[in-house]
């Protein structure tokens, strides 16, 4: 226990020292940051034109004016959520990358494995630190997020909001997880660097951007901007009983969306942080029983490639792969 | 710096002056090293047949040999890098096939060029690799074994600066920090420059001396073989083709001048 210590303590050293590293993790908190100012000053453009209208509705007589606009502080982060979900993979393929490669890079693989360790040690230290890395980095980026919302955006925080944003920190750290630990993997098994770093690319546009786009894409709602049902004023029962001619059809799309776990991470956070309608100001409860099977996907993504990687980082194939 | 022996009937225990470590007891055995039909195959590429070599304790042993002869593979054998096709290697009696971590605990390693981790100090590149060996709080010992190689100046000073001369010293340093009884060195004056050489040389002769370990080297400077090593090997295409002591060597070759004379003779005999 002590040695995977010594190397997750090496590994954190060493990202500490790591100037890319640490310029990529601080833009990253940055560009979160900003996202969540805008969208305060969005919101407070949006205000200031209701009250525009209201004023210009009350010279006019008229007293029964459109719902105001109102301020659900946890969607100031949508922004930073789409961030995590598509730049916090790629950042996470590249520090899970650098663990593995560095060490090949620098040949230092050797000077490890003649020493007392199991075939485990190297990669439990390196995910364990990594692990840790992400899990400081998403509550820094969430707690940054929510104080901008807070000060930028005036909003105001309940119990239940904290609750939520502790699930999404969950969520974002998992999926991370899952990210790093499928780069790890690919830089121990790869003979070339280079082509470990281009698969893991290729994979992180097909999962991140591709999929989740060709998914959403399929969907008949998203043909017409504003929503095909409702352009076209078909209520929810026929709407049901429309789609219930394109089982084939959806079955084929769902499959192609569950197949990625960037969408799996979308909808849990969406759903927590109520971004999505259905979910906006539920109870948690209620959230949760309509989430899980993302949450269980999840989790089910993070452990296979967890486990993927400790038996693809075994002393055996990393030297092999480091010739 | 001196070790003191002492014998018992069936162990050798070396009580090493550098304190805080604990008297290094052996199996007493003969050979240091040993291997019995050792044979390394990649697909259908043999890069080692049937090697059958053994090193007698606190000998300095020289490989030498021809590039792609296979000298790299033998010591990533014994080093368990590698796993042989067939035959065994044996360390200080341990079998490698039966336990390799228990080896590991024998040995220690300098690689050709060896590379550290550039962005820490050599304090903390020390400290990884003595926790890596089982040392609890080795901060003691490092500071020991770096006054042992005349570089305690050099004990906070991030390895990214340091010389290729100076890596290599940090590089002997985590190597012994564990008292190994038996020292790889993979080319170990590779890329050095000649006060480099020296100094490295004059390192291994004292390790040797004054701690009593094994050492087994590769190398291709054969003035070196001849002012370090106390015996020697040559391989050609995979095979040993001769070992012995280096007075006997020059004994058995009296009409040759030099150990690269002695070498080609071999090298280019049928």
């Amino acid at each position: 226990m002590n040695k995977i210590f010594s190397v997750a303590r090496m590994e954190i050293l060493d990202i500490r020292r790591s100037k890319l590293m640490l310029s990529l993790l601080g833009f990253f908190l940055i560009a979160a940051i900003v996202s969540v100012v805008v969208a305060s000053i969005d919101f407070g453009v949006k205000a200031d034109a209701y009250k525009t209208y209201t004023d210009a509705l009350a010279a006019s007589g008229i007293t029964n004016p459109a719902t105001a606009p109102q301020l659900f502080p946890l969607h100031l982060m949508r922004a930073a959520i789409e961030y995590l979900e598509i730049l916090g993979a790629l950042f996470a393929i590249i520090l899970g990358y650098a663990a593995i490669a560095k060490e090949k890079q620098r040949g230092t693989l050797s000077l490890l494995f003649t020493r007392p360790i199991g075939n485990f040690t190297l990669v439990l230290g390196k995910l364990g630190a990594l692990a840790l890395v992400w899990l400081a980095f998403v509550s820094i980026v969430v707690l940054a997020t929510m104080l901008t919302a807070v000060i930028a955006g005036h909003a105001q925080l309940s119990a239940t909001d904290v609750g939520r944003l502790l699930l999404t920190i969950l969520g974002a750290w998992i999926y991370l997880l899952v990210w790093t630990a499928v780069a790890v993997s690919i830089a121990s098994t790869s003979k070339k660097l280079t082509t470990a770093l281009i698969v893991s690319i290729v994979l992180w546009l097909l999962v991140v951007l591709v999929i989740p786009q060709v998914g959403d894409t399929m969907d008949p709602d998203n043909q017409v901007p504003g929503g095909l049902f409702k352009s076209l004023q078909i209520a929810k029962p026929d709407e049901t009983a429309v789609l219930a001619n394109f089982t084939g059809y959806n079955s084929a799309r769902d499959a192609l969306e569950i197949s990625s776990v960037t969408k799996h991470f979308e909808r849990y956070t969406f759903a927590f942080l109520g971004i999505k309608d259905q979910y906006n100001q539920q109870p948690i409860g209620t959230v949760w029983a309509g989430v899980f099977i993302n949450a269980l996907a999840l989790w089910l993504f993070a452990i296979g490639t967890l486990v993927i990687s400790l038996f693809t980082t075994k002393p055996k194939t990393l030297l092999r792969t480091s010739k | 710096m001196k070790s003191l022996y002492v014998f018992t009937e069936k162990s050798i225990c070396r009580l090493s002056v550098l304190s805080g470590t604990r008297p290094y007891c052996d199996t007493m055995n003969e050979f240091a090293i040993v291997t019995k039909d050792l044979t390394k195959s990649y697909k259908d590429v043999v890069a080692l047949e049937n090697l059958n070599l053994s090193v007698r304790q606190g000998e300095i042993f020289g490989l030498l040999g021809h590039n792609g002869a296979g000298k790299t593979t033998t010591v990533n054998l014994l080093t368990t890098l590698l796993v042989p096709t067939s035959g065994t290697v044996e360390i200080e009696g341990v079998d490698s096939s039966k336990s390799a971590k228990d080896i590991r605990k024998l040995i220690g390693y300098l690689p050709e060029n060896v590379q550290l981790y550039n962005n820490m100090t050599t304090m903390e590149n020390l400290r990884f690799f003595a926790n890596l060996s089982g040392l609890k709080k080795p901060e003691a010992r490092i500071k020991e074994v770096l006054d042992y190689l005349n570089f305690n100046s050099h004990y906070n000073k991030r390895i990214g600066t340091f010389s290729k001369g100076m890596r290599q010293r940090v590089g002997i340093a985590q190597a012994i920090l564990h008292n190994p009884s038996v020292l790889f060195l993979d080319e170990p004056t590779s890329g050095l420059d000649p006060e480099g050489v020296r100094q490295l040389r004059d390192v291994i002769i004292r390790l040797n001396a004054d701690l009593g370990v094994t050492i087994f080297m590769n190398t291709h400077l054969l003035s070196e073989v001849t002012k370090t090593c106390s015996s020697i090997g040559i391989l050609k295409g995979g095979k040993l083709a001769y070992q012995n002591s280096m007075n006997s060597t020059l004994a058995e070759f009296p009409d040759q001048d030099s150990l690269e004379d002695i070498y080609l003779s071999i090298e280019t005999a049928d």
